[in-house]
């Protein structure tokens, strides 16, 4: 295994040498923390960094703060810590029903979800379930902690709002109030570890106030509006549920690509968004699969 | 940039000399001697590279050796220092593994999995082994083995 | 002189060790990570690397190669190009050299290397290697290659040296066309009552053993080549090295292959891919030992791949359901190097009747040159590859008449005697209980609902058959000794790919001599000690081999006998022996422990001691084969020492909107004869299937319009996880006696994968009515499927 490119290694203590790190270097800085991206990209050489400056001993970033209406995960959780977390399975379902579909278990151990918004791949899988919670990520840098709503976190394929000097400490995701139903659905080619090749992330509150977000299908994550305007307050029946299915085609925009095609990619978008809402509302009711149910 | 790091393996501690791009899969493998852990895919997407880090499984291609400085690192030669673990043992009896290059990451797979859960159902063991590729058994035979020795109350030792 | 006693008469007396589920002797190792595979080796300090440098292009001349940027690297102990081994290789035809000499052919080709201590500064160098490089036109489309006016990838074929029994056509691009000719097809159809005719395509795959192809090679200052490797065919590796080097004054005797345990082949660590850089590079570095490991990408496109095929089947068929004539054109992507690939051709131009009785055989099978990576051998070699579309026309044909699929193969499965497409005769085997115990299995003809009304289930089945391809003298050879403790060791040169083989020798010499398994070792080869054996390929080991070690073991049985007689005076025909001791028919009481002599001899009544260390030597090499036939028609051969056969079914549950497949129960029933170790056997089933299955549902080779394969690595090229696995898988052992097989055994390994795709295909076809006749059937496919032909009403899919 042949990582031939050259780069520096620091590993600060403290939130404040790290930044201070990131400050003084001109070059390009890489920040560590999980690395199963950032290492893989760094033996592909998609990457080259002249600096690495590995977080992971730096105090307080590996917590999940009960903050009353919020939760906060801090930026060295990783997956299996919010799969094994009683806090987040009661209060943020589908944050856990997302984790446990991310890679295998010995990636989920070092993976980090905020690094899988950092790295910002248009399939990473915690875009589209950060988004209809309507998180917020929390960033320090030169200028000070800057808090940046997750709808404008994601600009572009592996482009995010966060600057070179900056680093995430935690995303904090509200919790609904009143209760909730969601369902993250996700489609891959079988029913072993696989990028997503296309999602859908939903979340069904009490007023039928619906969130949908799609992810893998259009550059970045993003909220379907539309079809969030047409369910907006209303029971889902049958008639609403197609209506909805055909903006789907207005909201998204699939590539064709070796993973899938645009046509399949299209249509088990429609048919994810079908069976999401009918999980969501039934998770609702109280009566809907059980969280982690594959629904394709 | 060379950087002095300590590590255990397999309880031993290990003081080393390396470069911040040495993996540490193939540190371990040529400054250690540590031959289990094999190079399969160098992406993480195969498994065979698995070894326990802090007791937890990690794909070791996707971890630079100098993150494991101060940290402990158990491979399958580790987790038998006082002779097979039943679960081991379970694979031998059942004939589970062919060519046996994706043994010793399944078996940490394995091994975590019955440490976190003692009686794990057929599907547990599915996700826990989910991310350990083996081209050759088709699988089963490897899951009736953790099966039968999470019903004999098999698990890891040290 | 050895003779080899029935194995009707040893069974006959009850089996001790054959036939029972031994555990097997190589298990601990594997388990503990005792077990050492060639790049756990360790070489010392001195050990070189060498990263190899590659062709960006499918299709062009190499104008100039400047390394002086390279090797002006610190580090950089040398860099090799075509220009240092003008030199060919091959197995069964010479057209390929070590490095690319003037042109290459696929995108990845070796063009040069560039050898360092360090990995890492290899690597860099690497890419300031400068190759000018003029473009040629490729082409990637086998039927596009048979045109007349298609560019040459080989203008020099007519001079390539090869296997007597190939016919590569001179100035075109077809590097061998294996015709069968039997009866009159014409006739034959002429005579049916349907004729059914259609094209199936089936793409390339990729072996994916989970460990890459990795070689060391040392040239010592002594002028000695040892070579590790991870390879199936030592023996063979060792023929084609010396062969390529022998410009070099290398021969035979110069040059040694060790092959410790093999982390997966499935055909693709056969003959000689990546090794040969490593032999050659090894010559250039005299004195220090060079390692190349393969990335998985250049595991991808680099070593062997399963060559594609698009395949025109004609059936004729009478009303009562007996076939008439088949028409099989099979035409093949064989890659820019066919050097092995050519006789995966050849096999499947022999065989592709299927396991059936046809009395009017037409069979064209074209090597066809592509500007793609070398095709090669793959777990099925050819049988995988033809029957998809074979299987699956079987099923079209059937329901044509009105006849169910089952019982129209059963009305035509052949039986022993019946002659072969090519003139021999079929051997002995149970295809008929194969298809009646699979029908069961999966309750053929009862129908299934879903409970999800989104899903559907159909079920699907396929007979299958395939023979060892191999040239009519390959061979096997084994040596046994025994030590001061009654244990034995076994010197053989097969390879433990995984399936078991070593177990199973040891289990066929432990019967004969009546030493358990578990106090028998079995060595991993070095050319050096350990005698001949062809290949680990064929899936014909456990036949072949398994004689060379029943042969040795019998022989030292007889050694055995010799020195109690002479010592002790019974009659050697009273002898035998039972629980590692030597016993008499006429006198209960004697019982003579084997590790009281088996080293130190028998002290006879005055003092002196006879016999001595007892060793065994066996061999074995089918003398009934020939290649010898008309190379219009294939009649005269008997090129197939016999075939084995068996059926499969599954029972498939789909759901019609996302297409995505769920095998909620597959049976696999296989003839091996005798089962050896029933439960290598059932690995090898639960194994294969879902290497089948990966092959159907799963795996899918993309390039781009320039050759370049673009999913080179398990995130996109998708082999079954412990998720993607069936839901029951029923293993059906059956045994109908080989009898020139040790206790009756014949091959099983390649076998079932074989009959995968054509029972999804056939499954989905009863589930949702659409027939598709394209390989790989993903979900996608699936889906798509059913959206168009909802849209158009027309339920069948050609070519999707």
């Amino acid at each position: 295994m042949t990582i031939a490119q050259v780069f520096d290694y620091q590993r600060p203590e403290t939130l404040d040498e790290a930044v201070q790190i990131l400050a003084a270097h001109s070059g390009d800085v890489r920040v560590l923390a999980g690395g199963t991206d950032l290492v893989a990209w760094l033996r592909d050489e998609a990457v080259a960094p002249d600096l690495l400056v590995d977080i992971k001993h730096i105090e307080g970033l590996d917590q999940i703060a009960d903050e009353g209406d919020a939760l906060a995960i801090g930026s060295l959780v990783t997956f299996t810590d919010l799969l094994n977390s009683d806090l987040m399975a009661s209060r943020l379902p589908l944050i856990c029903e997302m984790s446990a579909t991310v890679g295998s278990t010995g990636i989920r151990n070092r993976a980090t979800l905020v690094g899988n918004i950092c790295s910002a791949v248009p399939s990473c899988d915690a875009g589209p379930v950060l988004l209809v919670h309507g998180a917020v990520v929390h960033t320090v840098g030169t200028s000070g902690a800057r808090r940046i709503p997750i709808e404008e976190w994601f600009l572009g394929p592996r482009m995010t709002a966060l600057t070179p000097d900056e680093i995430v400490t935690k995303v904090v995701v509200p919790v609904p109030v009143g209760g909730h139903g969601a369902a993250y659905v996700r489609l891959s080619r079988y029913e072993g570890e696989d990028l997503a090749q296309a999602s859908v992330a939903i979340l069904a509150p009490p007023d039928h106030g619906f969130r949908v977000a799609f992810g893998a299908v259009a550059a970045t994550p993003l909220r379907a509006r539309r079809i969030e305007a047409l369910l907006e307050g209303k029971a889902l029946a049958p008639g609403l549920v197609a209506e909805a299915m055909a903006l789907v085609a207005e909201e998204i925009s699939p590539i064709s690509d070796m993973r899938a095609s645009k046509e399949y990619r299209l249509r088990m978008s429609e048919v994810m968004l079908q069976r999401g809402l009918q999980a969501a509302v039934g998770r609702l009711e109280g009566d809907g699969p059980s969280y982690g149910t594959n629904l394709m | 940039m060379r950087m002095d790091m300590s590590v255990t393996v397999n309880g031993e501690p290990w003081l080393l000399t390396v470069e911040p791009n040495d993996v540490l899969l193939e540190t371990l493998r040529s400054k250690v001697g540590v031959k289990s852990p094999k190079i399969g895919c160098e992406r993480g997407d195969c498994g065979s590279c698995t070894v326990l880090l802090d007791g937890h499984t990690v794909r070791s291609c996707l971890v630079l050796a100098v993150e494991a400085d101060g940290h402990e690192v158990i491979t399958i030669e580790g987790l038998h220092q006082g002779g097979l673990t039943e679960l081991q043992q379970f694979f031998v009896d059942l004939n589970s593994f062919q060519c046996g290059f994706c043994a010793p990451g399944i078996v940490l797979a394995a091994a975590e999995l019955l440490e976190e859960k003692p009686q794990p159902t057929r599907e547990d063991v599915q996700v826990a082994i989910g991310g350990n590729l083996c081209r050759c058994t088709g699988y089963d035979p490897i899951i009736d083995a953790v099966l039968a020795a999470a019903n004999a109350g098999g698990k890891r030792t040290r | 002189m050895t003779t080899l006693r029935p194995f009707e008469e040893e069974s006959s007396r009850g089996l001790e060790f054959v036939g029972k589920s031994a555990v097997r002797i190589d298990g601990l190792e594997k388990v503990s990570g005792a077990a050492r595979y060639v790049d756990d080796l360790d070489f010392g300090p001195d050990l070189l690397h060498a990263e190899i440098v590659e062709s960006p292009y499918a299709n062009a001349m190499i104008k100039s190669i400047d390394t002086s940027a390279a090797q002006a690297v610190p580090g950089v102990t040398k860099v090799v190009t075509g220009r240092d081994f003008p030199f060919k290789f091959g197995l069964y035809m010479k057209d390929r050299y070590i490095f690319a000499q003037d042109r290459v052919r696929f995108v990845g080709e070796q063009v040069a290397a560039v050898i360092a201590r360090d990995p890492k500064v290899a690597k860099r160098a690497a890419k300031l290697v400068e190759v000018e490089y003029e473009e040629l036109l490729p082409i990637f489309d086998p039927i596009e290659a048979l045109k007349p006016d298609s560019e040459l990838i080989h203008p020099d074929l007519g001079d390539y040296t090869h296997v007597p029994w190939f016919y590569p056509h001179d100035n075109t691009n077809i590097a061998h066309w294996r015709k069968t000719r039997k009866g009159d097809v014409e006739q034959g159809f002429a005579d049916a009552d349907l004729v059914l005719e259609d094209e199936y395509t089936v793409p390339r795959y990729a072996h994916c053993a989970i460990e890459p192809h990795v070689i060391v090679g040392l040239y010592d200052q002594s002028g000695r080549l040892t070579m590790w490797s991870a390879s199936q065919s030592p023996y063979t590796q060792r023929h084609l090295f010396a062969e390529a080097l022998a410009p070099l004054g290398l021969t035979h005797k110069d040059v040694r292959v060790i092959t410790p345990y093999v982390g997966g082949g499935f055909g693709g660590k056969a003959g000689v891919s990546m090794e040969i850089m490593g032999a050659a590079i090894a010559t250039s570095v005299k004195g220090h030992p060079v390692k190349i490991r393969f990335t998985r990408e250049q595991e991808f496109y680099n070593t062997y791949q399963r060559q594609g095929v698009v395949a025109h089947i004609k059936m004729g068929v009478k009303k009562d359901g007996i076939i008439t004539a088949i028409q099989h054109i099979l035409n093949w992507d064989a890659g820019a190097y066919v050097e092995y690939g050519a006789n995966v051709v050849n096999a499947a131009g022999l065989s592709a009747t299927g396991p059936y009785r046809i009395p009017n055989v037409w069979i064209d099978s074209k090597c066809i040159y592509t500007n793609l990576p070398p095709g090669g051998p793959y777990r099925g070699f050819g049988y995988s590859e033809f029957m998809f579309g074979l299987e699956s026309h079987v099923d079209r044909v059937a329901e044509a008449i009105g006849m169910d699929p089952v019982a129209f193969r059963r009305t035509n499965a052949i039986r022993e005697g019946d002659i072969l497409a090519y003139g021999a005769e079929m051997n002995s085997s149970g295809l008929i209980e194969a298809i009646d115990r699979t029908a069961a299995a999966i309750e053929w003809g009862k129908e299934e609902t879903a409970a999800d009304p989104n899903k559907a289930i159909g079920k699907g089945f396929a007979a299958f058959w395939k023979a060892p391809a191999m040239p009519p003298n390959a061979s096997s050879a084994s040596f046994l000794k025994f030590n001061e403790d009654g244990s034995m060791n076994i010197t053989v040169s097969g390879m433990e790919l995984g399936q078991g083989y070593l177990t199973a020798m040891a289990q066929i010499a432990g019967e004969v001599l009546a030493v358990p398994p578990s106090k028998i070792r079995v060595e991993t080869p070095d050319t050096d000690r350990n005698p001949y054996e062809w290949q680990t390929v064929a899936s014909h080991v456990t036949w072949s081999c398994g004689n060379a070690v029943h042969a040795a073991a019998v022989e030292a049985r007889e050694k055995i006998f010799d020195v109690v007689h002479r010592v002790h005076g019974y009659e050697e025909e009273s002898l035998y022996l039972e629980d590692e001791s030597v016993r008499s028919s006429t006198d209960p009481e004697f019982k003579l422990p084997l590790r009281d002599f088996v080293i130190e001899g028998l002290e006879d009544s005055d003092g002196t001691f006879k016999g001595g260390p007892i060793v065994g030597s066996g061999k074995f090499m089918p003398e009934f084969t020939s290649t010898r036939s008309d190379p219009e028609t294939s009649q005269g051969g008997h090129p197939n020492v016999h075939y084995t056969v068996g059926a499969a079914g599954v029972v498939l549950e789909v759901d019609r909107e996302t297409g995505r497949m769920k095998v909620k129960k597959v049976a696999l029933a296989v003839d091996v004869g005798k089962a050896i170790n029933p439960s290598l056997i059932e690995g090898q089933i639960t194994g294969g299937i879902v290497q089948g299955l990966a092959t159907v549902l799963y795996e899918d080779m993309r390039f781009s319009e320039k050759g370049k394969l673009l999913n080179a690595n398990f995130t996109d090229y998708k082999i079954p996880t412990a998720h993607d696995i069936p839901v029951e898988t029923i293993p059906i052992i059956i045994e109908v006696a080989q009898p020139d097989g040790p206790f009756g055994a014949r091959g099983v390994g390649e076998h079932t994968m074989i009959p995968a795709a054509p029972i999804i295909g056939n499954a989905i076809k009863d589930a949702l009515g659409v027939r598709i006749t394209s390989m790989p059937i993903t979900a996608e496919k699936v889906a798509l499927t059913v959206m168009r032909e909802k849209t158009t009403s027309n339920g069948d899919c050609n070519g999707c």
